[in-house]
């Protein structure tokens, strides 16, 4: 039994190492971690036991930041905005430039953003979290649901119901457990106005991620992330980015249930 | 999270050899988790570890209540429903073991013999399953998570219907892509042969959803439908489309024209009583014939007025049957230009028989084969006549 904890953590403690040697990019340390032995690890301290098997201590516990390059979302167009008029003034500082009129996102500032909003989507999965898509657009409907049903988690891409989160006893005909996260693939509905969803899950307490345009308002959004959220290719993208992180979250998961 | 706090492990017991793993070493002792043995509470909890203990989550408590009531609500129904079976045999002297549906309805039909029009609104004894409508189960498992993907729609079977659709439409596509770069473009495939049914209507949907919808869903319900079956390869998915589609009641009856019967000489005839106002005309038309007309035994000079004897020619005028058949009719009671009526009428009828379905449309439009139902206006009291009123005194 012992062995068998033990051999536990080498696997723990060496992706503890490997995950410091990514931060650091110090190939020396990543050396060292592979040498390590199993009865070395046997005298680590219980209390360091403890640090390495909580996910909460890692920056990329999950290895999100794997799932993408720049050049994915720069072959997806997530750096296109919409024209210079319609540039919401919050989002001045996601904005790289403009070129022909057209906005431009610092897909820098995206990337970063993008690891954040993925690293907590999958820390909320590995907790059993319910996560549920939202997208008010009819053309990328499909996608959504699909994305959702592969994760094994909810999607709502349809017309939004005012009462969903905050009259749901009467909306699902009793007490129900209302989403631990909201994942938004478009912060607007077809009528270029902010969906109901931001403003609810903010009154609910529900953090959001929210893909957010350039005529979009991110400051009530938990994560939001600029972005194009109107091509096709960009909410694939999206898609499948949530997706993977919602499926590395179940993967790492312990055998309970909250 | 707030949320998560409500719920909580699962009980332990069915996850004992999993938890016995992870846990049961003294070098992992966190105590939040309660098992069957007894483990030493030192050692900090993990983060996401309750501290509560056993219970399900609210959401699940909530619906276990609700369905309890539900079942022993329909329990009771349907222990009254039995026991008033077997009452109502006892009273009609039938056996209560083989006493079916059918019977019960007899029996409430002869106890509570009811005069009210609807049937709805009679008195009626059924299986509780019948009367209740039928309930979603639970939605979702212990922990409150919902089990189907679209359940924060509030709709899912509708929307799941949409997804599917969706889906097919893109499998057509895709198979007529095939098709195309095959380059058996020319063969035109087979179409969907959607007349003589009709979309089945919203409360059949709902029942078969078991959700309500509103009549913007289903309007767009239909128009996607409809879109679908407009594919050119819609016929691949005939059966999907045909359990949405229920069959139009039969036609109206189209009249039929009764066969030309032959006399002693071998002429063809055709009879007919016809009304009009009081009177009554029988008429016979005879076939290969010279245009005589014969009315109560006197030729058409029966009716001295010109307008009567345009009445009785028109039909044979407007057919082209002037010269070629014989007409024999009798006619009695009314006036005269109810008699030309009637038989105008008969004449009509009998010239079916004779001519071909053009015609015969033809006839029908022009008003020929129509009965007048317009019979004199009674007087009423307080008037002079029908409509005219006695002098209109202002003061």
């Amino acid at each position: 039994m012992i062995r068998t904890i033990a051999n536990r953590f080498k696997w723990n403690a060496a992706r503890y190492f490997t995950q410091t040697c990514s931060i650091n990019s110090d190939a020396s340390l990543c050396q060292n971690a592979a040498s390590l032995k199993v009865d070395q690890l046997a005298d680590i301290k219980e209390s360091e036991l403890k640090e390495i098997s909580d996910p909460l201590k890692f920056p990329d516990y999950f290895g999100v930041r794997k799932l993408f390059r720049i050049k994915d979302l720069f072959d997806a167009r997530i750096h296109y905005g919409h024209k210079d008029g319609t540039l919401d003034p919050n989002m001045k500082p996601y904005i790289f430039g403009s070129r022909l009129g057209h906005l431009i996102f610092d897909l820098d500032k995206t990337a970063e953003m993008l690891q954040d909003a993925l690293n907590f989507t999958a820390h909320i999965a590995y907790r059993g979290g319910i996560i549920l898509f939202v997208s008010h657009c009819p053309q990328h409907t499909l996608t959504v649901e699909n994305a959702a049903k592969q994760a094994g988690e909810y999607a709502h891409a349809r017309e939004w119901d005012f009462h969903i989160f905050t009259n749901s006893e009467k909306v699902y005909n009793g007490v129900t457990r209302l989403p631990d996260l909201v994942i938004l693939l478009s912060t607007l509905n077809p009528q270029m106005q902010e969906h109901t969803a931001v403003k609810d899950a903010a009154k609910m307490c529900i953090p959001t991620i929210g893909i957010v345009d350039s005529n979009s308002n991110p400051n009530l959004i938990t994560y939001p992330i600029p972005g194009n959220d109107d091509s096709p290719a960009a909410v694939q993208l999206y898609c499948n980015l949530f997706r993977d992180a919602i499926l590395l979250g179940k993967s790492k998961k312990p055998m309970e249930v909250y | 999270m707030a949320v998560l706090r409500e719920l909580v492990v699962f009980p332990s017991k069915c996850f004992r050899g999993v938890r016995s793993y992870f846990f049961s070493a003294p070098l992992f002792q966190n105590g939040s988790l309660k098992l069957n043995e007894s483990v030493s509470k030192d050692g900090h909890a993990l983060d996401f570890e309750q501290s509560d203990t056993k219970k399900m989550s609210k959401a699940m408590k909530s619906y276990m209540e609700r369905a309890k009531i539900h079942d022993n609500f329909i329990k009771q129904q349907l222990h009254e429903y039995n026991i008033g079976k077997r009452h109502l045999a006892n009273m009609m002297g039938k056996d209560p073991e083989f006493f079916t549906q059918t019977d019960v309805d007899e029996a409430i039909r002869y106890l509570f013999p009811s005069g009210l029009f609807d049937p709805r609104a009679r008195p009626m004894m059924k299986h509780p399953d019948e009367i209740y409508p039928k309930r979603k189960a639970a939605e979702f498992d212990v922990n409150g998570r919902p089990y189907h993907s679209l359940f924060y729609t509030s709709k899912p079977n509708y929307y799941t219907l949409m997804h599917d659709l969706a889906v097919k439409f893109k499998q057509l596509d895709r198979h007529e892509d095939k098709i195309i770069s095959r380059g058996i473009q020319n063969q035109k495939p087979t179409e969907l042969f959607l007349f003589g049914s009709e979309w089945i209507p919203k409360q059949k949907i709902e029942n078969v959803l078991l959700e309500s919808l509103t009549d913007a869903q289903y309007v767009n319900l239909i128009k996607t439908f409809e879109r679908f079956s407009q594919h050119p390869y819609s016929v691949i998915e005939k059966d999907f489309i045909m359990q949405f589609r229920r069959q139009l009641a039969a036609q109206v009856e189209i009249q039929q024209v009764p066969e030309l019967m032959r006399d002693e000489s071998g002429r063809p005839y055709m009879t007919y009583n016809a009304r009009r106002k009081t009177s009554n005309a029988t008429v016979k038309v005879i076939g290969q014939g010279t245009g005589v007309i014969s009315i109560n035994e006197t030729d058409i000079h029966f009716f001295q007025r010109e307008q009567d004897k345009k009445q009785i020619i028109f039909p044979l005028q407007f057919s082209d049957m002037l010269g070629k058949v014989d007409v024999v009719a009798t006619v009695d009671g009314c006036g005269t230009s109810a008699q030309s009526g009637a038989i105008r009428l008969g004449i009509s009828m009998c010239l079916r028989s004779f001519v071909n379905a053009e015609t015969i449309e033809r006839m029908r439009l022009a008003g020929l084969l129509s009965f007048d139902p317009r019979t004199r206006e009674r007087k009423k009291p307080g008037q002079a006549g029908a409509r005219k009123k006695f002098t209109w005194k202002k003061r």
